[in-house]
């Protein structure tokens, strides 16, 4: 699942960050960041409804591979430019949390990957 | 004669903090020192003070000094021919004092002219430690009247002398090369970028400091991401790189939302990494509560930013090789974190 794939499968908009190669490693749904920086796994995409340039900075922390803000909440000029320097598609969904995640694990179940 | 050089260190890095800071309020547009956003600040120059060592600017080459036993006419005759202010009274690298012109007019005066060095030189002496931050040599050049001092190693060994002159050589060398940076015309390596990869040898030990300002949560984790990108260009591996990010991220949001304010310290060498965050208060009564994971003081505004879960310290802890903490309220509180490079 590359950054194409979030994008459709979540009905979302890349915003920032710029396109990637990348695959999704791991899914992380979360708020909270010090809980983002717990986990140790590659490639994550993190899902969250945090949309502040804390969430990217966190993202960049652990070389999160994408960011999704949920719920379409308008996400800030400062964040977008973070993204952009740092690298990292920034993805606004209009879905819950919840949906994305059911959505990811569909699509990942479909790949074989889970 | 025995002899134990005087040595002034530590103590003194907080006037710089407050330096810094005092500069941060007074400019609040202005980035911190060594980022990407904003590189223009004036605070440049802080940084490079504090980057720069003694032994960066000291010359350890060609040095001219007497023995005890040499005769003050001696000296003075040395000091004469190489248009020089002082020697300093060495033997085997062990440093025994100091001849000054005015130990020699004093000579002169009193008729003792012809007698040994060791009867005359002036044995309390103030020296500099290699390691210690430029900043620190600049404020001694200031604080006495001194025109050199002696530089020693940690086994008090003398390396060599530091003049003002050798101070303004390499700083307006170093000046130059980080006003051509700043206007993109160098590749900017810095410190960090010298470490070679693999098991190539570290030149020196870098460092870098971070002012980190209360409350300001959306300039928190500049700092962490400045660090991860150093280490990255350094070919650090990977998972090292995100543990010392990790722990300087949890560190550097700590002090934004838990003190008054501090400053984040990143120093490096070819075999260890340590970040050390340091603020001014107001300190926390129970240590061993608060690194417990899910112990917060945080408030609803804090939590909604998406910190105050209470797992900072925990976190930083758990990244860590070596994890020291001191706190004293109101004062304030250090952390270290320690992280070999090599396994």
């Amino acid at each position: 699942m590359n950054i194409a794939d979030i994008v459709k499968t979540l009905d979302g908009t890349l915003v920032a960050g710029g396109e990637s190669d990348r695959q999704v490693g791991a899914v992380v749904a979360n708020d909270l960041m010090s809980d983002v920086l717990l986990n140790d796994a590659e490639d994550i995409l993190l899902l969250t409804s945090l949309a502040s340039d804390q969430a990217i900075r966190t993202a960049n922390i652990v070389g999160a591979m994408a960011v999704v803000v949920h719920n379409a909440k308008p996400l800030p000029q400062t964040m977008c430019q973070v993204a952009d320097t740092l690298g990292i598609p920034l993805v606004s969904s209009p879905l819950s949390k919840y949906e994305s995640c059911v959505r990811i694990h569909a699509f990942l179940e479909g790949e074989g990957k889970r | 004669m025995e002899f134990r050089p005087k040595i002034l260190s530590g103590g003194e890095s907080r006037s710089d903090d407050q330096i810094m800071d005092a500069h941060r309020r007074q400019s609040p547009g202005a980035a911190m020192p060594g980022l990407p956003e904003g590189e223009d600040s004036p605070l440049v120059i802080m940084e490079l003070l504090q980057r720069l060592r003694v032994k960066d600017v000291m010359r350890d080459h060609d040095i001219i000094s007497v023995v005890r036993t040499d005769s003050m006419r001696f000296a003075q005759n040395l000091m004469k021919r190489n248009h020089i202010s002082g020697v300093p009274v060495l033997e085997d690298r062990r440093l025994f004092g100091v001849v000054s012109v005015n130990d020699i007019i004093t000579a002169l005066e009193g008729g003792w002219i012809g007698e040994p060095c060791q009867k005359h030189m002036a044995t309390s002496l103030v020296v500099l430690e290699e390691d210690m931050p430029l900043a620190f040599a600049i404020k001694f050049f200031q604080n006495y009247t001194f025109g050199r001092f002696p530089v020693l190693d940690k086994n008090r060994d003398f390396v060599g002398i530091v003049s003002q002159r050798d101070v303004m050589r390499v700083l307006m060398h170093e000046l130059t090369n980080e006003l051509a940076r700043l206007e993109g015309k160098v590749a900017a390596p810095t410190r960090a970028q010298s470490v070679e990869k693999g098991d190539g040898a570290l030149p020196y030990y870098s460092m870098r400091q971070f002012v980190v300002v209360h409350n300001d949560l959306s300039s928190a984790g500049k700092a962490a991401n400045e660090i991860k990108r150093m280490m990255k260009d350094a070919g650090i591996d990977n998972k090292i790189v995100r543990r010392v990010a990790v722990a300087a991220y949890e560190l550097e949001i700590n002090i934004c939302i838990h003190s008054v304010g501090g400053t984040i310290t990143f120093i490096i060498d070819k075999d260890e990494a340590s970040v050390i965050a340091k603020d001014r208060g107001p300190g926390i009564a129970d240590v061993e509560w608060a690194c417990q994971d899910g112990t917060s003081t945080a408030n609803d505004w804090i939590r909604s930013m998406g910190f105050g879960a209470g797992m900072g310290l925990a976190n930083s802890r758990r990244v860590a090789d070596k994890f020291d903490i001191t706190s004293k309220v109101p004062s304030g509180t250090t952390v270290m974190c320690t992280f070999k490079l090599k396994p």
